[in-house]
C-alpha cells in the first residue's frame, strides 16, 4: 500500500513538472490530467474515496476538458509554441519560482513541526453527504448562488463573440 | 475469492470484453441484415463468423501511418485512451454475487469518470490531426458527449438515493424485491438517451456523420489506430449495456439460472436492443441533438430526481 | 475494503490493459505495409487538395456548451453527495437539496429563454433576421 502511495505521488510530482515545462499546450494539459489521475490514486489510498472520484469526475473529467476546448477552438497552431517557449525564460519565473520555494519551506516546517499522521480513517462517501448537508448546508446553497453567477456571468461573456449573421455555423 | 484468483478472473474479463467487442461487429452486421432483410457477412466459415479474423488481419496489415502534419504523441495517444478507459471501466462491474473484481464503494462513480475521460480520445484525436474535418468532428462530438454526461450521471442518482451506497454490488442486492427499472423509470429511459449519446453511436452518431464530416475526429486515422477507436466504442456499447443491466435490471438476479447467465442474457438483450436501434431510429439534426439534451433531459433528470425524493420520504414517513 | 489484497488484482487488470493496447500498436507497426505514394503525406480533405490552413474558428456555442458542462458537473456533484445519504438526511436533506436545484433550474430557464441553448441562431438576444 505504501508503495503504491509513493508510486502514485512521484508520478504526480513528474507530471505535474513535465506539464510545467511543456512548450505546446496541448502536451502541457496531457501531463497535467496525468497528475490529476495521480492524485486520486493518492487520495483514494489515504482513504477518501469519494474525493478521489471527484479529483476525475471534475478535475480530469470536466475542467481539464474546458481548457481543451478552449486551446481547440484558439487553435493557434505552431506559432504559439514560439512565444510559449520565450515564456519560459528565467527571468518570468525565477521571482514568483523563489516565492514559491519559499512558501513550500514554510509548509515543510510547519508539518514536521506538528505531525498529523493520517489516522487511516476511511471516510465514507455517506460521511461526506452527512456533513454536506449537515452542519454545512448553508455552503452548498452559497456554492449554488455561486454556479448560477458563473453561469450568468460565462454566458454574458461568450454573448458578445455569438454570430449574428444568421447563418447556422457548424 | 483469493487475490490469484480475482486476478485470473481479471484477465478474463479483459479477454472477454475484447473478444466479445470483436464478435459483436460481425453480429450487428448480421442483426443488421435480418432486420433490414439483405444477408450481412456471411461467406467466412459457418454463418460469416470468420470475418473478424479476416477483418483483424485486414487491420493489422494496413499501413500503420502517422500524418508528417500531425501532432504525432498525440495523435497515437489519442486512440489508446478511450480503450483503457472503457476496459477500466469493466473492473467494477460485478458480473455475479461473489465474481468481480473490485467492489469499491465509489463503483458507479468510477464508472462516470471512466466515462468522462473517454472524451479526450475523441478531443485529442481531432486536436492532433490537424485537419479541418477532424477538428470539426472532435469538437463536436466532445460537445455532444460532456453534454449528454451531466444527466447521464443524475439519471442514476434516483437508484443511489434508494440504495445509499455508490457500491454496484449494494446496488444489485438492493433490487431482490423489485428491480428498479420499475421505480426509476424515468432514469432508465434518460440513461439509455444518455448512453447511445455517450458511446456516440447511431442514431447520434453525429461526430462520425459521414455525409458532412467524412469520418468525424477519426478521418485521419487508419489501420489499427482507428479500429481502436471502433473497439472503444463497442467496448463503450457493452459497458453500458453491462451498467444498464447491473443498475436497472438486477444485476445477476433471477430464478433457475446461475447468476453469471442471467447477467449475460440481459445485456446480450440489451445490446440486441441498441442494435435494433440502429436500425430504426433516423439520425437527427446536431443542433435538435443538443436541445434535446439540455432542454429536456437535463430538466427531465432533476424532476426524476425530486419526485423520487419526495415519494421515497413519504413512503418511509408513512 | 481499500486493502492491499483487495487492489492487487485490479493493478493486474490495469497492466494487462496498458500490455494489450501496446501489443496492439506493436503489431500494426511490424505487420503494416509501407506506402509512398505522391498524395500519402497529404491531409484528406474528400479528395480537393487542402487550401488555407486547419486553424479555423469555432462558433462560440462550443465554448458556452464547455461552460455550462463544467458548471452542471459541478452542481451533479452536490447532488451526487446528497443522493447517497438520502434516507439519513431525510425532510431536512430534501429542504435543501431542494433550495439548491431550485436555484440551478432558475439558471436553466434563464439560459433558455435568452437562447443560450440554441444552436446557430440566437432568437432573443435582440437581433431579428434580416428579411
Amino acid at each position: 500500500m505504501l508503495a503504491l502511495f509513493y508510486f502514485a505521488a512521484a508520478i504526480a510530482l513528474i507530471a505535474t513538472a513535465m506539464a510545467l515545462t511543456r512548450a505546446n499546450a496541448a502536451h502541457g494539459l496531457i501531463y497535467l490530467i496525468v497528475s490529476l489521475l495521480a492524485v486520486a490514486v493518492v487520495f483514494f489510498l489515504l482513504g477518501a474515496p469519494f474525493a478521489a472520484a471527484l479529483e476525475i469526475v471534475i478535475y480530469a473529467g470536466a475542467i481539464m476538458v474546458l481548457f481543451v476546448f478552449v486551446i481547440m477552438m484558439l487553435n493557434l497552431g505552431r506559432s504559439a509554441d514560439e512565444e510559449e517557449r520565450e515564456l519560459l525564460a528565467p527571468r518570468y519565473w525565477l521571482v514568483p519560482g523563489v516565492l514559491a520555494a519559499c512558501l513550500l519551506v514554510e509548509l515543510a516546517v510547519i508539518s514536521f513541526a506538528a505531525p498529523g499522521h493520517s489516522a487511516g480513517i476511511v471516510v465514507s462517501p455517506k460521511a461526506v453527504g452527512l456533513s454536506l448537508y449537515g452542519p454545512y448546508v448553508l455552503a452548498v446553497e452559497i456554492a449554488s448562488l455561486l454556479l448560477l453567477a458563473g453561469l450568468v456571468g460565462a454566458y454574458h461573456v461568450g454573448r458578445r463573440f455569438i454570430d449574428r449573421s444568421g447563418g447556422n455555423k457548424s | 475469492m483469493s487475490p490469484l484468483a480475482t486476478a485470473l478472473f481479471g484477465l478474463a474479463v479483459l479477454a472477454g470484453a475484447v473478444g466479445l467487442a470483436a464478435i459483436l461487429t460481425w453480429f450487428e452486421r448480421r442483426l443488421l441484415g435480418v432486420w433490414q432483410d439483405r444477408y450481412g457477412p456471411n461467406r467466412l466459415g459457418p454463418l460469416g463468423i470468420l470475418q473478424v479474423v479476416a477483418d483483424m488481419l485486414k487491420l493489422l496489415t494496413k499501413h500503420d501511418w502517422v500524418p508528417p502534419f500531425a501532432d504525432r504523441v498525440v495523435f497515437v495517444f489519442a486512440p489508446t485512451a478511450i480503450v483503457v478507459a472503457m476496459l477500466l471501466g469493466f473492473a467494477v462491474v460485478p458480473f455475479g454475487e461473489h465474481l468481480y473484481l473490485l467492489d469499491l464503494n465509489i463503483g458507479l462513480l468510477f464508472f462516470l469518470g471512466m466515462t468522462s475521460l473517454a472524451v479526450y480520445s475523441v478531443l485529442l484525436g481531432g486536436l492532433a490531426s490537424n485537419n479541418k474535418y477532424a477538428l470539426l468532428g472532435g469538437l463536436r462530438s466532445a460537445a455532444q458527449m460532456v453534454s449528454y454526461e451531466v444527466f447521464m450521471g443524475l439519471s442514476l442518482m434516483g437508484v443511489v438515493m434508494l440504495t445509499g451506497s455508490f457500491s454496484l454490488r449494494d446496488i444489485v442486492l438492493a433490487q431482490q424485491d423489485l428491480w428498479f427499472c420499475i421505480p426509476q423509470v424515468l432514469g432508465l429511459y434518460v440513461f439509455l438517451v444518455a448512453g447511445i449519446a455517450e458511446s456516440h453511436r447511431l442514431p447520434f452518431d453525429l461526430p462520425e456523420a459521414e455525409h458532412e464530416l467524412t469520418a468525424g475526429f477519426h478521418t485521419e486515422y487508419g489501420g489499427m489506430k482507428f479500429a481502436m477507436f471502433m473497439l472503444g466504442e463497442y467496448l463503450g456499447l457493452i459497458l453500458i449495456c453491462c451498467m444498464i443491466t447491473t443498475v436497472f435490471f438486477g444485476g445477476w438476479l433471477g430464478p433457475w439460472l446461475p447468476g453469471p447467465v442471467w447477467f449475460a442474457l440481459k445485456t446480450s438483450l440489451l445490446i440486441c436492443f441498441f442494435v435494433l436501434l440502429r436500425a430504426a431510429i433516423p439520425r437527427p439534426r446536431y443542433d435538435q441533438l443538443m436541445s434535446l439534451g439540455w432542454k429536456y433531459m437535463l430538466p427531465l433528470s432533476l424532476f426524476n430526481l425530486v419526485l423520487t425524493g419526495a415519494i421515497a420520504l413519504w413512503l418511509r414517513g408513512a | 475494503m481499500s486493502s492491499e489484497a483487495a487492489l492487487w488484482p485490479f493493478i493486474v487488470y490495469f497492466l494487462a490493459v496498458l500490455a494489450l493496447v501496446a501489443t496492439m500498436l506493436g503489431l500494426s507497426w511490424l505487420l503494416g505495409q509501407r506506402r509512398a505514394n505522391q498524395a500519402t503525406n497529404l491531409p484528406f480533405e474528400s479528395g480537393v487538395l487542402s487550401v488555407g490552413t486547419p486553424q479555423i474558428h469555432f462558433a462560440v456555442e462550443f465554448y458556452l456548451i464547455a461552460i455550462f458542462f463544467v458548471i452542471f458537473d459541478l452542481e451533479t456533484v452536490f447532488i451526487f453527495a446528497w443522493a447517497v445519504a438520502f434516507f439519513e438526511l431525510g425532510w431536512e436533506g430534501f429542504l435543501a437539496v431542494g433550495l439548491f436545484i431550485f436555484i440551478l433550474t432558475i439558471a436553466l430557464i434563464y439560459e433558455w429563454r435568452s437562447g443560450a441553448l440554441d444552436w446557430g441562431q440566437k432568437t432573443r438576444t435582440g437581433w431579428k433576421p434580416e428579411r
